[in-house]
């Protein structure tokens, strides 16, 4: 057999691999973005038969809208939020799950993970009857400790109401992290803990030392991932708990988005806030890769 | 071997690159089953969707005079709170009446967004429900899809021979002076209590603002909030209050409601609206209004109400309906449209309604308009009002009916004189979201009044351009 039909043919399994994936990604994500695009410059409700061109009006107006800033500012929030929270939690749990040896760590791993397998939505109800200022769980906790019934609307801050979104973010994205950070951990040689241990040095110095250089990578996959998802996603919790309000205080770019889109017919304006959701999220994921850009320790 | 193995790689390739294609075609196929339908249609996949075939009724009367309907008719209509039984049942005898045609009726919880790419493509169904998300009746005629009902309707009777526009309850709302959709439920907002829990506690049931505020004083000091609205979905604060209370500050003329809808920027300057703003602050600044409100929805201070933790709801007559399951032994729902009138005044009435439209790019529109008919009479009337648990449009006496007693008393309430009936009002969307946010600001004691005006000024002023 020539050297011919067999590049075809290899060409021909590759491709089969690669042609349908390419297919379904330009059907499910190339089109509708550059749909997206195209009516971002249109006066469009959603409904009607006709389109007007209006060229860049819909961006001007969007950065005239104090809203939009204000919801740039709460998405960005969650970002550092949920990454702070998360990375820090989740590396605390995959550490006390690998490196202290106790019976109950299979346990608390699988407990640790049961936020990952709930439904958002579930998980803003939940979270929403916590935070219930008359029947909820943590206005309960606290009357505990006070004569008075606490009944603090936690949901319902003049300002910085955001904040109460951050514990079910949190909450609900340790788990998934958790275990990439547990399998790295695990890929580390324990000969090297072991020598180090020899050495006198202590477990703190070994996590600095040993764990963290070599969990790097790992990790900025993981902040990357939670800046992606939150920039992307940060929509359902909202939607879910808030649907942006009290009176716009906790609004993220897609519930922003949602709102003008379904509930006031200005898609075309919409289609320029997802545009935006689109670009900020490029940028911020250059501006983070070059932050964390830093030598990978390998394992030698 | 290798001739075997090379068979094995290229089927195996075939395979990875024909799976995800068949996949397609057996998903165009489905699609394309439905005859009559653009590819954009899913409603293929939704249960709801009912399809009525000719079911060879001979013993049907024809609608109108001799005039024999035929060819495709297609209904969309919405399921949510008032259910489909009604519109099965009078899509079956409007099918019985009319053998010849062939009517395909649309309905289910997502038909509002199954049906929009249709409505874009400018190939709508004929006849429309308009209820539930994604489908406002003033962003339709905005964008040019209803057709224009005012000639027509200036002198349609239904199949009784009674002419529509005398037999409505509450007029169709006007655009520029144009008619387009037709209201078809009568419902209202107001303020309900627990009457079993007032002659209990010997606390007198308001009439009117002053015995409401003397009573929540006392409730107050009994140590139960007086008020609780449902501050996520701010709309029924203003539904069941602020609306009321303009119209009452406005010697009882609702018109001032119609220019505020027709974006008019002196209507939300005018003195009423200042006076109603002013109660919503002293409601607020005297402690009535439950602080838990501003985060909480439909379901939670309905909840809250039913559990004796707030006296007054606002909210709408489908309450008992909704929470039919939750309400306790004994309670019993008192209920009055408005509490903001002075005392001796008319009560207000702020409907709620559900309208119906023929779309501007209908196909079948004599179909259309004989289906108004046929719905637009008392005895369509009676029977919604069974079947959806909530009074129609059509005035005319229900009590013979079996519809459920508290749909007979509102029917009562709202079709007596001394009652200000205030037609159904759709404000512009922006609008619309500017007096919510602004309203649960007010009531929460973020902003004043004049902070009220001035936010919502701005939004009219943005919309009307």
């Amino acid at each position: 057999m020539n050297s011919g039909t067999a590049k075809l043919q290899r060409t021909i399994f590759i491709a089969s691999f690669i042609v349908p994936t390419l297919l379904f990604f330009g059907v499910f994500t190339i089109y509708p973005t550059l749909q997206a695009l195209y009516y971002s410059f249109f006066d469009w409700s959603g409904m009607s038969q006709h389109k007007e061109f209006i060229g860049l009006d819909n961006f001007v107006n969007l950065f005239k809208d104090p809203i939009i800033w204000r919801a740039i500012g709460n998405d960005y929030f969650l970002v550092l939020g949920k990454i702070i929270g998360i990375m820090i939690l989740a590396t605390f749990f995959a550490v006390a799950l690998t490196r202290f040896n106790f019976k109950l760590a299979s346990f608390f791993r699988s407990t640790f993970f049961i936020p990952n397998i709930i439904s958002v939505v579930v998980i803003g109800v939940l979270w929403n009857f916590i935070y219930n200022p008359q029947i909820g769980f943590l206005n309960s906790f606290l009357s505990l400790f006070t004569k008075e019934q606490v009944t603090i609307t936690w949901l319902g801050f003049q300002h910085h109401t955001i904040w109460m979104l951050l514990p079910p973010a949190i909450w609900a994205g340790i788990g998934f992290y958790m275990l990439l950070l547990i399998a790295a951990i695990q890929n580390i040689p324990e000969s090297y803990y072991e020598a180090a241990s020899l050495e006198g040095s202590s477990q703190w110095h070994q996590f600095w030392t040993i764990t963290l250089p070599l969990i790097w990578e790992q990790m900025k996959v993981s902040i990357l991932n939670i800046m992606m998802t939150t920039l992307n996603g940060s929509f359902v919790i909202v939607w879910i708990m808030t649907e942006g309000g009290p009176d716009n205080t906790t609004q993220v770019m897609g519930s922003y988005l949602y709102q003008m889109a379904f509930r006031q017919y200005h898609f075309g304006f919409a289609s320029a806030i997802g545009v935006l959701i689109l670009v900020l999220s490029l940028v911020t994921t250059v501006i983070l890769q070059r932050l964390m850009r830093q030598e990978t320790v390998e394992l030698g | 071997m290798i001739s075997k193995k090379k068979i094995a790689t290229m089927g195996l390739a075939a395979l990875m690159l024909t799976l995800p294609l068949a996949a397609c075609g057996s998903n165009n196929e489905t699609t394309n089953n439905k005859p009559a339908n653009n590819a954009a249609n899913s409603g293929g996949t939704n249960t709801d969707t009912a399809t009525n075939t000719n079911n060879a009724n001979t013993g049907g009367e024809t609608t109108d005079a001799g005039t024999k309907l035929t060819g495709d008719f297609e209904i969309q209509y919405f399921v949510g709170g008032y259910g489909d039984a009604w519109w099965k049942k009078v899509i079956a005898d409007f099918q019985a009446a009319n053998p010849d045609l062939k009517i395909k009726a649309m309905g289910g919880a997502k038909i509002n967004e199954q049906n929009k790419p249709r409505w874009i493509a400018g190939n709508p169904p004929d006849f429309v429900y308009i209820d539930g998300p994604e489908l406002n009746d003033r962003q339709l005629v905005e964008d040019g899809q209803l057709e224009d009902l005012t000639g027509w309707l200036e002198t349609a009777t239904n199949v009784d021979g009674d002419k529509i526009l005398d037999i409505l309850a509450q007029a169709p709302q006007q655009y520029d002076g144009k008619v387009y959709n037709i209201p078809l439920v009568l419902n209202s907002w107001g303020i309900f209590w627990d009457k079993a829990l007032f002659a209990e506690k010997g606390w007198t049931e308001p009439t009117d603002y002053q015995s409401f505020l003397d009573v929540s004083a006392k409730i107050k000091d009994a140590g139960i909030t007086p008020f609780i609205h449902t501050g996520k979905y701010p709309y029924y604060i203003n539904g069941a209050f602020l609306f009321p209370a303009i119209v009452s500050a406005n010697n009882n003329d609702y018109t001032v409601l119609q220019d505020m809808a027709a974006n008019k920027v002196e209507a939300y300057e005018s003195p009423a609206v200042m006076t109603a703003l002013n109660k919503i602050v002293e409601l607020r600044d005297k402690g009535f209004i439950d602080k838990g409100s501003v985060q909480i929805n439909h379901t939670d201070s309905q909840m809250l109400f039913l559990q004796h933790k707030d006296a007054f709801i606002a909210n709408g007559l489908w309450l008992p309906n909704e929470m039919s399951k939750d309400v306790p032994e004994g309670f019993e729902f008192g209920f009055i449209p408005s509490l903001a009138q002075d005392n001796g005044g008319k009560v207000v009435a702020n409907t709620s309604t559900a309208t119906v439209a023929i779309a501007k790019n209908a196909k079948n529109k004599e179909a259309a308009k004989a289906f108004l008919q046929f719905i637009f009479s008392k005895a369509q009337a009676s029977q919604w009002a069974e079947l959806s648990g909530a009074p129609s449009n059509i005035k005319g006496d229900i009590s013979a009916s079996n519809a459920p007693s508290h749909v007979k008393d509102a029917a009562k309430f709202l079709t007596d004189a001394n009652t200000v009936v205030i037609p159904t009002i759709t404000y512009n969307a922006d609008v619309d979201k500017a007096m919510q946010d602004a309203s649960a600001a007010l009531a929460a004691g973020t902003i004043e009044p004049a902070d009220w005006v001035k936010r919502v000024t701005d939004a009219v002023k943005k919309a009307a351009q």
